[in-house]
């Protein structure tokens, strides 16, 4: 009987934090604005940055000092390839250069004299493409352009030259000798967009629950008079509140969370090789880790504002972490091991794998299990943080210290 | 002045924000990329011939650089599964029957995957690839060829007719490091400027200490803005002089201009930071907004200033906007002053970006002036 009522107590807490919760969030405006900025706008802004996916027609100037009917063709070619796109002749490498250097090109291909003559006499006819390295996509569509061009004129000069010289020859090398596929998997068009996007929505998400996380936590400790409302009238134990805070967020998530791994990856045409569910339920506990480890922030913000400051920035640095562009294998061991315990390492690898290569839940169970062990350790460390450090000075700032005093003294 | 400079002092926060944050960014990123480019990309073959050409082209493949064959799987779906679990990035299959195909004119397929969902060991994997397909390939090819009685000088030129070698200039050996940190280094300074200028700023309002700093500055809000800013500015120079000293000496990425332009450039580069953030702050003098402004584009900085993605390929009314933040100039002026050592002259009209976002909010501060008189927070 004693228990029982015991745990009806606790319902009852849970119930009042819960919705005293829901209650301040909605009237804050700050942590609405980050509710609904975040997870609606953002993604949909970066998605449009990115959504022309592939670069194309990246500018190049020729000097051409054959002038002959096969230089021409190659040059022809060149222009022919999606990725390359030919503006003009220029008399010399000068020339050239002035036009790169004007931001006009981003690359010279130079054709040496002779290079017909080479390909008359069945020698290898060489030309060179100077690129301008700033950003590495321009340079990958002017390799991939050369590749494309060589490969198809050589393909045909050979079968020329084979017929001419060993008609024997043809007999086995007729067409081509041994055909090379290469398939790209999850993200089958090799775009930009759909690469980095599922990984950004995970981090978004990630962002958007310590955000708010250190959002509220500032707030409670904040003079009742500069916000408006006083946040503990009562105060229930360290767990309930925690637990009813962490109930009121993952209400108020729900929403943008569906938004943000079902629609977007739908209106942008990402890949979607996973349901909603299955994703849903591998993101839980990353929801749960972010919260937990938003409270562990909140011990170090004492000021609504102050999670600006302190937390954007670390987008950067998860999003390097998570080893989305810089595989984890190549990671130093002290940053295999920073990306190990930020929860959203585990989110993107396993989402990515899901949404883009469309593994199952049971196939991302590492990354599944990881951020439940994450989850678990970030709500410990927070009850502790919550315990003694937020609840204490959360009790001081009620009874009445100067807020403005404290800011001006380094706390 | 003093108050502002003890301001900065005593608060931890600012210490982390102007210290330690920018530090460890800066010490991250370039460490992090310091190899270059990853080596050893996680691989799997499928060998369903088993005979002694389909393990020559097996131990071909293990014997490069980028690439590591961890696993050797019996089936198609067996390396699928083992992608989708994360093991591998990429697998190579040779098919059933390869040799007897290709040496009775069959046509075997060689066939390739990589994962594209991860942008740079799939296009290591897929160079890798590629390049000893066409090793197999021209291998094959030069055998036939020598059967029918041609020469091995007459062989050569016939396996590539035409060769395009592509040079790339000032970075040849593909250093990711050195594109990446360049510009992803100063867009993080960029958005830590912008942050705690407009923080410094939202306190004195929030806590309505605003008058008594214009009380201070005689009633002159440049004055006030002036002085609240200037020790901020100082320290901004040493970090973004650290900063350049750090990519361009310390680790070594081109440096092919003068140091004058590009000192002078990272110099301006602070003021022009502060200039934006001080006219997102006189336009909207309340705190959470600016700051969630300055957050917005500091963050979206990073992508819409086309560090990554080239701008002309960008949709037009979305490329345009890479015009407005300042870190975009920082960029340009990297690109032609240090990677490309171009003349000066190119590079003018990016240091005069730098000077009207300095300019900017002198349009408006009369409007951070009347905030500043009657100081209203709102949470």
């Amino acid at each position: 009987m004693n228990i029982w009522n015991k745990i009806k107590l606790h319902i009852r807490e849970l119930f009042l934090v819960y919705c005293r919760e829901f209650k301040l969030s909605i009237h804050d405006g700050g942590i609405m604005l980050f509710f609904i900025f975040i997870p609606f706008l953002y993604p949909v802004i970066y998605s449009l940055i990115y959504n022309p996916e592939l670069v194309r027609d990246v500018r190049l100037v020729v000097v051409d000092h054959d002038r002959t009917s096969e230089s021409r063709s190659l040059v022809r070619e060149l222009d022919a390839c999606q990725e390359a796109r030919v503006i003009g002749y220029a008399a010399d490498l000068d020339e050239g250069r002035r036009a790169m250097d004007e931001h006009e090109c981003y690359g010279i291909l130079e054709i040496p004299e002779g290079f017909a003559r080479k390909i008359g006499r069945g020698e290898t006819a060489e030309a060179v493409m100077y690129c301008e390295m700033s950003l590495l996509l321009r340079y990958r569509g002017l390799l991939v352009a050369a590749t494309n061009v060589t490969q198809g004129m050589g393909a045909e000069l050979q079968q020329r030259k084979i017929d001419e010289i060993a008609p024997l020859a043809s007999t086995v090398m007729e067409g081509d000798l041994l055909p090379i596929h290469n398939i790209s998997m999850g993200n089958i068009t090799g775009g930009f967009d759909s690469f980095i996007l599922p990984a950004v929505i995970v981090l978004i998400l990630h962002q958007c629950l310590i955000l708010v996380s250190g959002m509220a936590g500032g707030a409670k400790v904040e003079n009742r008079l500069l916000i408006g409302y006083d946040s503990f009238n009562s105060a229930p134990s360290v767990a309930m509140t925690m637990l009813g805070q962490t109930l009121c967020f993952m209400t108020m998530i729900l929403l943008p969370m569906i938004f943000l791994i079902h629609y977007v990856p739908l209106i942008f045409r990402f890949p979607m090789e996973s349901d909603i569910f299955h994703e849903f339920v591998f993101l839980t506990p990353m929801v749960i880790a972010c919260l937990g480890l938003g409270f562990v922030v909140q011990g170090f913000v004492w000021e609504r504002e102050s999670i600006f400051v302190l937390w954007v920035v670390t987008s950067v640095v998860f999003l390097f972490l998570s080893g989305i562009t810089w595989p984890r294998y190549a990671m130093a061991w002290p940053w295999n091991w920073l990306s190990d315990i930020i929860p959203a390492t585990w989110g993107v690898e396993g989402f990515v794998r899901m949404n883009t290569n469309g593994a199952s839940l049971s196939q991302v169970r590492q990354p599944y299990i990881n951020l439940w062990i994450l989850a678990g350790a970030y709500m410990l460390v927070g009850f502790f943080v919550q315990k003694y450090i937020v609840r204490p000075r959360i009790m001081a700032s009620r009874h009445g210290v100067d807020l403005a005093r404290v800011a001006e003294s380094g706390e | 002045m003093l108050r502002s400079v003890l301001q900065l002092v005593r608060r931890p926060l600012y210490w982390i924000a102007m210290l330690g944050l920018p530090l460890f960014l800066i010490l991250m990123l370039t460490s992090l990329m310091s190899e270059g480019l990853p080596a050893k990309a996680p691989a799997a073959i499928v060998d369903k011939d088993g005979t002694s050409l389909s393990r020559n082209v097996t131990q071909n493949l293990s014997g490069m650089q980028m690439v590591d064959i961890k696993y050797s799987a019996d089936s198609y779906t067996q390396a699928r599964h083992m992608m989708q679990e994360g093991k591998v990035y990429g697998y190579f299959l040779i098919p059933e029957n390869f040799e007897a195909d290709l040496l009775s004119g069959r046509q075997p397929v060689i066939t390739f995957y990589t994962n594209m969902a991860f942008y740079v060991p799939a296009s290591l994997l897929f160079k890798t690839f590629k390049t000893t397909a066409v090793y197999t390939k021209a291998g094959v090819a030069s055998t036939v060829l020598e059967a029918v009685g041609q020469t091995e000088d007459e062989i050569a030129p016939l396996l590539m007719p035409v060769n395009i070698t592509t040079r790339g200039l000032n970075n040849p050996e593909l250093n990711y490091a050195i594109y990446l940190c360049n510009s992803f280094v100063p867009c993080m300074l960029q958005l830590m400027i912008m942050l705690v200028t407009c923080f410094s700023l939202g306190q004195e309002i929030k806590y309505g200490t605003s008058i008594q700093l214009l009380n201070m500055a005689d009633g002159s809000i440049i004055r006030a803005v002036f002085a609240k800013l200037l020790p901020q500015t100082l320290f901004w120079f040493v970090m973004a002089i650290f900063m350049e000293a750090w990519l361009f000496r310390y680790q070594g990425y081109p440096m092919n201009g003068s140091w004058f332009w590009i000192t002078l450039s990272e110099l301006m580069f602070v003021l022009a930071c502060q200039g934006f953030a001080l006219f997102v702050f006189c336009v909207i003098p309340n705190l959470r907004m600016s700051l969630s402004i300055c957050s917005l584009l500091g963050i979206l900085s990073f992508s819409i200033a086309a560090f990554s993605f080239p701008v002309e390929s960008m949709y037009g009314a979305i490329g345009i906007f890479n015009y407005i933040v300042p870190t975009r100039y920082n960029f340009l002026i990297y690109i032609d002053q240090a990677l490309n050592g171009i003349d000066i002259y190119y590079s003018r009209w990016w240091f005069v970006a730098y000077i009207v976002f300095m300019l900017l909010p002198l349009t408006y501060m009369w409007n951070l002036k009347r905030a500043m008189r009657r100081p209203v927070y709102a949470p």
